[in-house]
């Protein structure tokens, strides 16, 4: 229970509607004035107070002072009070329960004070009677100890026994009384019991009508502020209705006060645009004409421009024109050009065709007249093979005749001598000698050329070496059996031909001479037979070994060939630079180097020694000769170099002929293909 | 069975489907004796032989169930519903909150059971709702605004206490309470335990009737009469606030005892320590308890210079003025606010000796002398002090034996001093001439609000006149929380004011 923090709480609530301070004679207003007045209130109804009614006066003089102030805040200021007072008054009821009780509370503490003071005196009244009582008693023990006489004791024994009982019973008594006080005291407690619940009880129904009281009071309260609110609203909006008239008014009176001034401006302006608007006018005719003026001018200078330009068409025109023309005729051409090409072209590609075809069928033939030709010449020979074997066996069968006949013709001989001698000895007793004849020694057939002459096979070599030379070389092979395979014709010619030139010096000067203007294979056999002769050689077995001289030689010589060139160089310094001559050929064969073996080996005894410086002598003399034979050979080359210009010359002159451009297959085609 | 079904039909979105033999096996399987949902009659029942099995299967697997016109996807609770249902029949065992997503937490708070251990839910439940439910499941009346507006706090503060206040020493497990302590340690910040109960000797007290009163016969008294020990439960609370305690039985009604009140000198010494350990502590009450001079003197000596204490109420006790005089030293030495000894037996040494304390006291803003008995001497010497004091508003001096001399004072010191605002002086003597002169010291008072002369053998008329200046005064304090602008310095409705004037 603590009433102002309940009423705090509840003033909070209450001023929760009030939004505006109060401006009524409150002495904490601003104004001054005010204030003095509400002080002044305040002192009379202080002084006024004491006999009157205060408070209907007071909230007069207060709704006095707050007649200027709205409906609203009257009812709120009114409803606030009256609210405050509620509750001050409710609270005070119900704190009114405590405080009683507290009251009570405080007399019961007087009484229970009063009370106990006077137990207490009594207990100690009691005691102390009790105490006399009992030194009474306790003296009386003295007495009774001297009593001699058994009946005094017995009666002083009985006193004593009395007045112990008789202060037992005080006791007792004493402590009844209590007892009865504290059954009192409990009643007591029950009726406080009681009395405190009923207190309770009071108080919450108490308070219980107050919240209800002051929830309706609250509500009637608000429920009145709001009807004030409402109120003052309506009038509020009365009034503003009015305002708002009069303003609306006000407004329109001004708004046509502006109309007014409007209208006036507005025929001021129009005036004022009326004028501008001609003087406009003038300023735009002047300036009308002028332009017109000098558009015309312009115009007229555009119809000049205008024929220019349309001469210059006309111009550009024409030039178009013939330039189109010629485009035409150039593309004519040009087409015709194209044709021509194609044409030429295709042309081209025939021959090409047919060329490429003609190619073909003389290789063909070419293939097959090769292989014709090869066939011929296994048939050959075979053919020769068969013809010496024939030859062969005919020269058997011819021997063997031969023999048979010889012996036959000897056996005749033999009689006719025998027949002779006896004619001789017998029949003319002159003595007989008998003749020598060499057929008689002879055995077999008597041949004319009983082995081919070693110049006739020169002959025969060189005579094959002027025809073609691969049929040579097969009838080469062919005539030389005997010879070792791996030398071809065509070096034995070479070698012949060498041994030939390097040994002139077995060869007479006069020979020479004579064979000068023979020709070159007649020359050649000449001399090699001169040679031939000279070396003594004479049949073809002679040759052979010869030829298989130089061969053994070579494959000797290899290794010895630093022993034979002191040799050589005592023999024949003459033919050293013809050995070295051969040496650059290409033939590395070494017959060079064979020829001069046969003089080291064989002909190197004291008889040749006149030979030999004889062929000192002749080798000397050799180098002049070569080099009149180079001359020779230079100057033909030179002729042959002529020649050939001309003739290229000449076969170039043909190639650029016109002709040849007209011809379908020039012939420097037909030129190049072949060297392909 | 059921869940087998319930996958089934999830699974399949239209019952109408046609269910695979998979199904078809796994519900044989699960259920062959249990009827199946919409089952042809041709089927045979699943429990004759194998081979005839394996061969129906084939034909079952064609079977088409006929549709059901009144099934909906809406009949079909949804998974989350499903789990979070599991999750709430099982929260005691198993609970999952935290993970859960808001909505969901909110569904799961809003059907839990109040009745789950608190073990689980302390330290996990933060929702007020929940914990809303709980009060309601338990008290009819709660008065969450008196707990911080916290439910929670409420369910906890009021739990504990009705734990102490049943709580009976040699017989309840101490344990009871300590094992709480973990879970309530920081939620509760006050502490109003309205009864404390002795240890049973007799046949108990008829709120502890139920508990057996054997074994406590044989014992000697001395020690029988101690209560329950609160120091390891106040050690553990860290943040409380708040002690309000009462050593004695409540509505004991016609089974009264004496030694049902008594607040034996252990119960002090421990009390003492108790208080003197928790810091935390603002406000401390110890009311009906008996606590004589001896008591309060151990009490208020283990409270000096406590860092905390705003408010002591010793109000219906034994205390007389050498308790007063305690009172008066731990004024100087803390900072109390609130002093309350209502309902004591100071007389006036005591209030004497406290009006000495007060004179230079800044801290103290309210003291209740209520049904003492301080009379003239004591009233004159607190009058005296109050005149230097400018801290003090509220003084209750209300069943004191003051008379007109103490008035004569009062009225002085009403027209000097600006910080009082209520002043109760009813149940006192002060008579008619006592009344004109608070009356003539109310006249320059501009603060006091309240002024309660009931019962005080005031004139009426002075009393209403008071009333008119103490209704100015209200006025014109409500003007000053209005518009404090106008001031120099701010009001507080009840705090103290300076004179703007």
């Amino acid at each position: 229970m603590n009433p102002p923090g309940a009423l705090g709480v509840l003033e909070e609530k209450e001023e929760e509607h009030l939004s505006t301070p109060i401006l009524g004679p409150s002495i904490h207003s601003d104004n001054p004035q005010e204030r003095i007045q509400a002080r002044r209130l305040r002192i009379a109804a202080r002084l006024e107070a004491r006999r009157r009614e205060a408070l209907g006066e007071y909230l007069d003089g207060k709704k006095e002072s707050e007649e200027d102030q709205s409906k609203s805040y009257k009812q709120k200021e009114e409803s606030r009070l009256k609210l405050a007072k509620l509750l001050l008054c409710g609270t005070e009821l119900v704190t009114n329960i405590q405080v009683a009780t507290d009251i009570r509370e405080i007399h019961r503490r007087v009484e229970e004070q009063e009370i106990k003071r006077q137990r207490l005196e009594k207990l100690e009244n009691e005691v102390k009677t009790s105490q006399d009582k009992f030194d009474e008693i306790t003296a009386k023990w003295e007495e009774c100890k001297q009593k001699r006489i058994p009946q005094d004791l017995w009666d002083m024994l009985n006193t004593q026994q009395m007045h112990c009982a008789g202060l037992i019973e005080d006791k007792n008594k004493l402590i009844s009384e209590l007892q009865q006080e504290l059954k009192i005291k409990d009643d007591q407690y029950v009726k406080d019991l009681k009395k405190q619940s009923d207190d309770i009880c009071l108080l919450l129904e108490r308070m219980e009508e107050q919240v209800k009281h002051v929830m309706k009071t609250f509500r009637q309260e608000l429920n009145y502020i709001e009807k004030a609110f409402e109120v003052e609203r309506r009038e509020l909006l009365t009034s503003n209705k009015k305002k708002w008239e009069q303003a609306l008014q006000a407004h329109n009176a001004k708004e046509l006060e502006y109309l007014m001034n409007r209208i006036k401006k507005v025929e001021d302006y129009e005036k004022q645009l009326n004028r501008q608007r001609i003087w406009d006018w003038e300023e735009y005719n002047m300036i009308k004409i002028k332009l017109e003026q000098d558009v015309q001018v312009l115009e007229q200078q555009l119809q000049q421009m205008k024929a220019t330009y349309q001469l210059n068409q006309e111009k550009l025109e024409y030039n178009f024109q013939v330039l189109k023309k010629r485009d035409e005729e150039s593309t004519v051409i040009k087409s015709q050009q194209k044709r021509k090409i194609n044409r030429l072209h295709d042309t081209l590609n025939n021959l090409r065709s047919k060329y490429a075809k003609q190619i073909k069928q003389f290789q063909e033939e070419n293939q097959s007249l090769t292989s014709d030709y090869k066939r011929l010449v296994t048939q050959f020979k075979e053919l020769q093979k068969s013809m010496r074997h024939f030859a062969l066996i005919d020269d058997k069968q011819f021997r063997e005749i031969w023999l048979m006949n010889e012996e036959e013709a000897k056996d005749l001989i033999s009689r006719a001598f025998d027949v002779d001698r006896i004619i001789h000895t017998h029949h003319l007793g002159l003595p007989w000698t008998a003749p020598d004849f060499w057929f008689l020694r002879n055995v077999g057939p008597i041949s004319q050329q009983p082995q081919k002459s070693a110049t006739q096979i020169l002959e025969e070599v060189l005579m094959q070496a002027e025809e073609e030379e691969t049929e040579e070389a097969a009838s080469e092979a062919e005539s030389y059996l005997d010879l070792p395979k791996q030398i071809s014709p065509k070096t034995t010619r070479k070698i012949l031909m060498l041994l030939c030139d390097e040994s002139g010096f077995l060869i007479e000067n006069k020979l020479l001479s004579l064979l000068l203007p023979l020709e070159k294979n007649e020359c050649y056999l000449l001399r090699l037979d001169a040679i031939f002769s000279a070396l003594g050689i004479e049949s073809e077995d002679d040759l052979y070994k010869l030829v298989n001289f130089f061969l053994k030689y070579r494959v000797y010589h290899s290794p010895s060939s630093q022993e034979q060139t002191s040799l050589l160089s005592v023999l024949e310094p003459g033919k050293q630079p013809d050995l070295e001559g051969q040496k650059e050929e290409s033939l590395v064969e070494g017959e060079p180097e064979e020829k001069e073996a046969p003089p080291s080996s064989r002909l190197i005894h004291p008889n040749d020694v006149l030979k030999i410086l004889e062929a000192f002598v002749m080798g000397l003399k050799k180098p002049s000769l070569i080099l009149t034979q180079r001359a020779k050979l230079l100057i033909e080359n030179n002729s042959l170099e002529q020649q050939n210009t001309e003739l290229q010359m000449l076969l170039q002159k043909y190639l650029d002929s016109k002709i040849n451009s007209e011809l379908q297959v020039p012939p420097t085609r037909v030129f190049r293909a072949p060297t392909k | 069975m059921q869940e087998t079904l319930a996958t089934s039909t999830l699974s399949a979105p239209r019952r109408s489907s046609i269910s695979t033999q998979e199904m078809f096996s796994t519900a044989d399987q699960t259920s062959s004796t249990g009827p199946q949902p919409s089952r042809p009659s041709n089927i045979p029942p699943p429990g004759k032989s194998k081979g005839w099995n394996s061969g129906t299967k084939l034909r079952r697997m064609r079977r088409i169930i006929a549709e059901d016109p009144e099934w909906s996807l809406a009949t079909v609770p949804l998974l989350t519903e499903l789990c979070i249902q599991h999750i709430i029949k099982n929260f005691q065992n198993n609970p999952i909150l935290k993970q859960l997503l808001p909505e969901h937490q909110q569904k799961v708070l809003s059907h839990l059971s109040p009745e789950l251990p608190l073990a689980v839910t302390a330290n996990l439940i933060d929702d007020e709702n929940y914990w809303r439910r709980c009060c309601m499941h338990r008290w009819p009346v709660c008065h969450v605004a008196r707990h911080g507006g916290s439910w929670k706090r409420l369910f906890f503060e009021r739990h504990l206490e009705n734990l102490i206040k049943h709580f009976i020493p040699s017989t309840t497990d101490p344990a009871v309470l300590l094992d709480l302590l973990p879970l309530c340690r920081s939620y509760v910040r006050r502490l109003r335990v309205d009864q404390l109960l002795p240890p049973v000797q007799l046949p108990g007290p008829p709120r502890s009737g139920e508990l057996s009163d054997s074994g406590s016969e044989g014992e000697t008294e001395e020690p029988a009469t101690d209560h329950y020990q609160l120091r390891d439960l106040v050690a553990g609370l860290s943040h409380l606030e708040e002690l309000d305690l009462v050593y004695g039985v409540k509505d004991c009604g016609m089974n009264f005892e004496g030694n049902l009140f008594l607040f034996t000198y252990r119960d002090c010494h421990s009390l003492a320590a108790t208080i003197k350990a928790c810091h935390t502590l603002k406000i401390f009450r110890l009311t009906r308890s008996k606590v004589d001079d001896d008591k309060a003197r151990i009490l208020i000596r283990s409270l000096l210079n406590h860092p905390a204490l705003e408010e002591l109420d010793l109000s219906h006790n034994l205390i007389g003025d050498r308790g007063a005089r305690a009172a008066a030293k731990l004024l100087s030495h803390s900072h109390l606010r609130v002093l309350n000894l209502a309902n004591n037996q100071v007389r006036a040494p005591g209030a004497q000796s406290l009006a000495h304390a007060l004179a230079h006291n800044t801290n103290l803003i309210s003291l209740n002398l209520r049904l003492n008995c301080i009379e003239d001497e004591g009233g004159q010497a607190l009058a005296h002090a109050l005149q230097t004091n400018k801290c003090l508003t509220t003084l209750h001096l209300g069943g004191n034996e003051l008379s007109e001399p103490t008035a004569t004072l009062l009225s002085q010191v009403l027209s000097v001093n600006t910080t009082l605002t209520s002043i109760n002086l009813s149940c006192n003597h002060i008579g008619l001439d006592g009344g004109k002169q608070l009356l003539e010291g109310m006249s320059d008072n501009k603060t006091l609000l309240e002024l309660d002369l009931r019962l005080s053998d005031v004139a009426q008329e002075s009393e209403y006149l008071i009333g008119q200046v103490l209704c100015a005064n209200r006025e014109a304090a409500r003007q000053r929380t209005l518009n404090p602008g106008h001031l120099m310095s701010p009001v507080i409705a009840k705090g103290p004011e300076k004179p703007a004037r």
